[in-house]
């Protein structure tokens, strides 16, 4: 509660953070509040601009803008939330094991770092390449480039933790490794964790919605903000509003996390460098 | 030297990713390659011949013997050979990726220090909020945006292809919208790893010492936190280049570039298995050197790293 009030100190914070939950709430509730199908298609709407009936207008297909873009968000976000929160998971578990056992710690991190010699797109391309486009291989490519980059963070946060009298105290009381990972060395890792997740979420967002464009994603009719963005890349000249529509959604929906990334990081510990 | 070492190891797992890349492949490179009318005898005389019936680990071996000869094999679209047609790309994609950098990275360098300096003021946050809404814009968005108008209303620039060598007139107007674009999401992060960079710098006792002895705050931001400050920034910028490189990727494919990026999705797309192969194993051996040197730079700047 008291990092909510501090948080909402900003105004341009508070902004971010209802946006945030707004946006989130408008892709879960996707099936009740959208107008229509995003299958659905009326070939004599095709590419009708934004106003005359149809808030967004229609896209080449004939199909309403607004409820592809609430599904197109929905789909889009829960890429990024898997990607990260499994990526994340993964990560947070090495860098854990590595900053608890000295002994893990070079193995561990060595492989990060051959990991963390790839750029995301990278996986992405060649995950596309081996399992063929879709949204798995975003997924797997995005989790892939997030596991490194979390695993460092974290084990950064255990190392400091681990010279802490808690530790010692907890070890002196006869707490198995266990118990001391989970109970006391983890929480107190997670504020790093949250930080960097809020942040890597936007990060991974962009990220899928490239590949997505590129064609390496979710792939036609399914509704992913990416794929439309590069649906609409071919009428651009005739009805802009098909790709300026998804554009402009991740925009602001990455925008939200970073800022609100940004915020909780100054919140939580002004001194984390990322 | 670290560095160095740990080289070996990640080109090894690209080699293997590459070879992998060719074992699922769904089709039968013999097959393939003896075409649609030939004999189960041809066939196995080729698979023979290309190795495929010895053990994994010794085609393997006969992979990385063929690819230190500089094949790469040959496109199943269209028979060009990969090396041949990665040759014709990578001078493209390096042109986009210098051309974006050359701008992008002094004025996010100019834009942090005058945000650091005037650190809280009103052009510190109008920088920073900037910088937060750069990084958050999708390159194919910038992209669109710029061929809408500049290319498309207003009919200044060309938007599609390479127009030429850089020296002359269609070449050179041809880069400037692609490399706005990619050098345009590049601005965002730089501004930042240098604002932070030269907050920690300009708080050092180094330079209390210049200002207390006199030396105009020019001198004091430009020669001693500026110069400072630039180790950090280098390196960041380094490790920003797979960055770069997922939005050259995308920049590319935006504006028929030709380039590597281009030409890997569009092998990924049409299920290209070598061509795939080849772009990813440059793209990855690509950024394994500019990581090198990026680190060799890193420790000639800084003496202390030299470790």
């Amino acid at each position: 509660m008291r990092l909510l009030r501090r948080l909402l100190r900003d105004p341009v914070t508070g902004v971010a953070l209802v946006l945030a939950a707004a946006i989130i709430l408008a892709a879960l509730l996707a099936p009740w509040i959208a107008p229509g199908d995003p299958a659905e298609n009326d070939l004599s709407l095709a590419m009708q601009p934004p106003g005359e009936g149809l808030l967004l207008g229609a896209d080449d297909q004939g199909r309403d803008m607004v409820t592809r873009l609430l599904y197109g968000t929905r789909l889009t976000l829960v890429i990024g939330a898997v990607s990260v929160g499994l990526g994340g998971g993964i990560g947070a578990a090495l860098g854990l094991l590595a900053g608890f056992y000295r002994r893990l710690d070079g193995v561990i991190m060595r492989c990060m770092d051959v990991l963390l010699s790839f750029p995301a797109i990278l996986f992405g391309l060649a995950i596309a390449a081996i399992f063929g486009p879709g949204v798995l291989a975003v997924v797997l490519a995005l989790s892939v480039a997030t596991v490194p980059l979390t695993a460092r963070i974290v084990r950064a946060s255990a190392s400091v933790e681990m010279g802490r009298d808690y530790i010692e105290a907890a070890r002196a009381v006869g707490m198995g490794d266990r118990r001391l990972i989970w109970r006391h060395l983890a929480p107190n890792c997670m504020s790093a964790l949250v930080v960097f997740a809020t942040l890597r979420f936007g990060q991974v967002i962009l990220l899928g919605a490239a590949l997505s464009f590129l064609g390496l994603g979710a792939q036609a009719p399914t509704a992913e903000l990416g794929s439309m963005a590069s649906q609409g890349r071919t009428f651009l000249f005739f009805a802009p509003h098909i790709a300026v529509v998804p554009c402009a959604a991740i925009f602001i929906v990455v925008l939200v996390f970073n800022v609100l990334g940004d915020a909780l990081r100054d919140a939580l510990d002004p001194r984390l460098g990322f | 030297m670290r560095r160095l070492l740990m080289a070996v190891p990640v080109l090894l797992g690209v080699l293997l990713v590459g070879f992998l890349l060719m074992q699922v492949v769904p089709t039968d490179p013999a097959t393939v390659r003896a075409g649609p009318m030939a004999t189960a005898d041809v066939v196995a005389a080729i698979r023979s011949d290309l190795g495929l019936d010895r053990p994994l680990a010794v085609q393997f071996a006969l992979y990385l013997g063929r690819l230190l000869q500089g094949d790469l094999g040959v496109s199943i679209i269209n028979n060009i050979p990969v090396a041949q047609e990665l040759g014709n790309t990578v001078g493209p994609t390096l042109e986009l990726m210098l051309a974006s950098l050359v701008w992008s990275v002094p004025l996010g360098i100019a834009a942090g220090t005058v945000a650091a300096y005037r650190r809280g003021r009103w052009l510190d946050r109008l920088v920073m909020a900037a910088s937060v809404g750069a990084v958050s814009v999708p390159v194919f968005f910038l992209g669109l945006v710029l061929i809408w108008f500049v290319g498309f209303r207003w009919q200044l620039l060309p938007f599609t292809g390479r127009g030429g060598p850089l020296w002359t007139r269609d070449g050179l107007l041809a880069i400037i919208l692609p490399a706005v674009t990619l050098g345009g999401v590049f601005v965002g992060p730089v501004a930042r790893m240098t604002r932070t960079a030269v907050l920690d710098v300009l708080g050092a006792e180094h330079v209390r010492t210049a200002r207390a002895k006199g030396l105009p705050e020019r001198t004091v931001v430009v020669r001693h936190a500026l110069r400072n400050a630039m180790i950090p920034v280098v390196t960041l910028i380094g490790l920003q280049i797979g960055f770069l490189l997922g939005g050259a990727v995308v920049t590319e494919t935006i504006f028929s570039w030709p380039g590597v990026g281009r030409l890997a999705v569009g092998a990924i797309l049409s299920s290209d298995f070598p061509m795939a192969q080849g772009t990813i194993l440059v793209l990855a051996g690509g950024f394994i050197a500019v990581n090198l040197a990026v680190d060799l730079i890193y420790s000639w700047l800084d003496p202390r790293v030299r470790a």
